[in-house]
């Protein structure tokens, strides 16, 4: 499938398809990606997490080429994206935020006119076709125009497309928002599809359950740089604690419980009218013996519970 | 960026991949797409040519009188290739790249920026040479039914003259795609420079005993290639000026392309 070229070197099967090494950029004169490193591995789903401006968008559209890095390398399926773009750029598929369905053409027309975009070309293009068009359940509308589609629809042919040439990387930027439960978990069932299938999936999300769900592992950046990578449970445990304590702002001993906060240099989010912070294991031995008579909950952490950290670190 | 980055491009598979999509597009509407090219040089023809030319008669052209009808006929097939190319490079381009999001979807293929921007360049150049055959088939009719007496020998030189013209035209009006903020602005370089530039360009009307604007349309391949091909067509003589447009062409692209390619890499990626 892949161009032969100096620039790309054999895989091995254990190898990552995704390589992605000390990636720096700058944008209107800020540093918005600062040496960030991840790579991904065939049936491998890696989610990319961050708050706004984290520089998640930026890492990931250097990754498909929209951007030019400053400094660093991405290599796909062992092609530099530079200095062999058309054999990296053969073997990646992209799913971008916006809707770019073409809508001079069918759902069918699609997908057809995106696999003129690769050479290679597609031996049996026609037979890929109608099998994408089963898998992704848009055989009833294969000959319907993109705008007739509802959001669900139109993401699920935006996710065609991207794989329509059986890339080994693909890269899915947020590509649930704005969706209903119902669509959401269609579009989870094809991401469990295409790891199935072996390809390396990269994607952006808000949302923390999907991320969870979907993802084997979790890079979390912060202002351009990594910040942590790991299961969910590892991230959350080394970013966020082991246990949440919630408790309402209006409780009786919450002065007490702030006092005995600041001397520990812990600084509660305040979520509606609760109180959130994590605790570790013995810390949170200390607060029940420290405060017998309070009521409470505690909680393992979520992803809620990180952004909620990230957010807190990123204050000035 | 390096002139193997930018002009390389032209001749690459995905740049003819991105003009077969916008052919595909244009052929499937055939039947509304062949009207323009056939009725407005018609509707020209026989209201500036007879209409007008009935009250004007005949004009002056390089000391000798003749019809304005035949002043006309070959200045309408220049133009035709300058609006067309002008036309899709800057409004049907900017559509796409703007509100069709066709380009975005392109570029998350193996086809990148500088793809897209050459399959536009190829678009418009082959869409108003197709045009401009088309007008000749009309002037052709006119010249069987008796108003015009044109020369046909040099005819299929016109082919390879408005594509080259039309690449470097669109490579003006993909300037503008890049810089106009909205479709609300479109209108500024229509009327500001393409209206002025396509009319001082000796193509409806010779141009007036001006020195300083014979000095400037020296400049401008559309003067060159309007004047090209009167003397080909009335004359049957192939002059200087069909050199011209090949030669001004040519340096409009080398100077507008690096330049179209920065300002559509900064308006499309955000990125300098």
């Amino acid at each position: 499938m892949s161009v032969p070229s100096p620039h790309s070197a054999p895989l091995s099967p254990a190898a990552p398809l995704l390589e992605v090494s000390g990636l720096v950029k700058h944008l209107g004169g800020k540093r918005v990606v600062d040496g960030v490193d991840f790579s991904c591995r065939a049936g491998e789903v890696l989610g990319l997490l961050g708050p706004n401006g984290a520089g998640k968008t930026t890492s990931l559209r250097m990754c498909y080429g929209f951007l030019r890095p400053d400094a660093g390398s991405v290599r796909i399926a062992g092609h530099d994206l530079v200095t062999a773009g058309d054999a990296a750029r053969r073997a990646l598929g992209v799913c971008t935020q916006d809707d770019s369905c073409d809508s001079d053409f069918t759902v069918r027309g699609n997908l057809e006119q995106t696999a003129r975009y690769y050479r290679p070309k597609l031996a049996d293009v026609h037979a890929r076709i109608d099998e994408l068009l089963t898998q992704f359940g848009l055989d009833d509308y294969a000959n319907h125009k993109p705008e007739t589609l509802s959001g669900g629809y139109k993401r699920r042919l935006m996710i065609a497309r991207a794989v329509v040439h059986r890339p080994q990387v693909v890269f899915l930027d947020e590509p649930t928002t704005g969706l209903d439960p119902q669509a959401r978990m269609g579009v989870w069932e094809l991401v469990a599809r295409l790891r199935r299938e072996g390809m390396a999936v990269v994607l952006t999300t808000h949302y923390m359950d999907e991320a969870e769900r979907l993802s084997d592992r979790l890079i979390l950046l912060q202002a351009g740089k990594v910040r942590a990578t790991g299961t969910t449970q590892e991230l959350l445990g080394n970013v966020v604690g082991e246990h949440v304590v919630m408790l309402p702002t209006a409780s009786p001993g919450a002065a007490q419980v702030e006092a005995w906060l600041r001397g520990r240099r812990l600084c509660p989010s305040t979520v509606l009218a609760d109180w959130h912070f994590a605790l570790d294991a013995p810390g949170l031995a200390a607060f029940v013996a420290a405060f017998p008579e309070l009521r409470y909950e505690v909680r393992p952490p979520t992803l809620d519970d990180l952004f909620l950290t990230l957010a807190k670190e990123d204050r000035p | 960026m390096n002139a193997n980055n930018v002009f390389r491009p032209a001749i690459d598979w995905q740049s003819r991949a991105v003009m077969g999509r916008h052919l595909r597009v244009h052929l499937r509407n055939w039947q509304t797409a062949a009207v323009p090219p056939i009725c407005e040089p018609l509707i020209m023809l026989l209201a500036f040519g007879v209409g007008l030319g009935g009250q004007v008669g005949t004009l002056l052209w390089r000391g000798e009188t003749i019809a304005y009808l035949a002043y006309l006929a070959p200045g309408i097939l220049a133009y035709t290739a300058f609006m067309t190319s002008f036309f899709q490079s800057l409004y049907s381009a900017f559509m796409r790249m703007h509100y069709q999001k066709s380009w975005e979807g392109q570029l998350t293929t193996q086809v990148r920026l500088e793809h897209v921007v050459w399959g536009e360049v190829l678009w418009s150049a082959t869409l108003a040479t197709a045009y401009a055959v088309i007008v000749c088939g009309v002037l052709a009719g006119f010249d069987l039914w008796g108003p015009l007496d044109l020369h046909w020998t040099w005819v299929p030189l016109i082919v390879p003259l408005t594509f080259v013209a039309a690449m470097a035209f669109s490579a003006v009006g993909l300037f503008f795609t890049a810089i106009i903020p909205t479709l609300d602005h479109m209108g500024l370089p229509f009327f500001l420079v393409i209206l002025p530039i396509g009319f001082a360009s000796s193509t409806y009307f010779p141009l007036p005993d001006v020195p300083w604007l014979h000095a400037v349309v020296q400049v401008n391949p559309l003067h060159h290639l309007a004047e090209g091909l009167r003397r080909l067509l009335l004359e049957g003589t192939p002059t200087w000026h069909l050199a011209a447009v090949p030669a001004l062409s040519a340096v409009m692209l080398l100077l507008l392309m690096p330049l179209d390619l920065r300002l559509l890499r900064k308006r499309v990626f955000g990125d300098a």
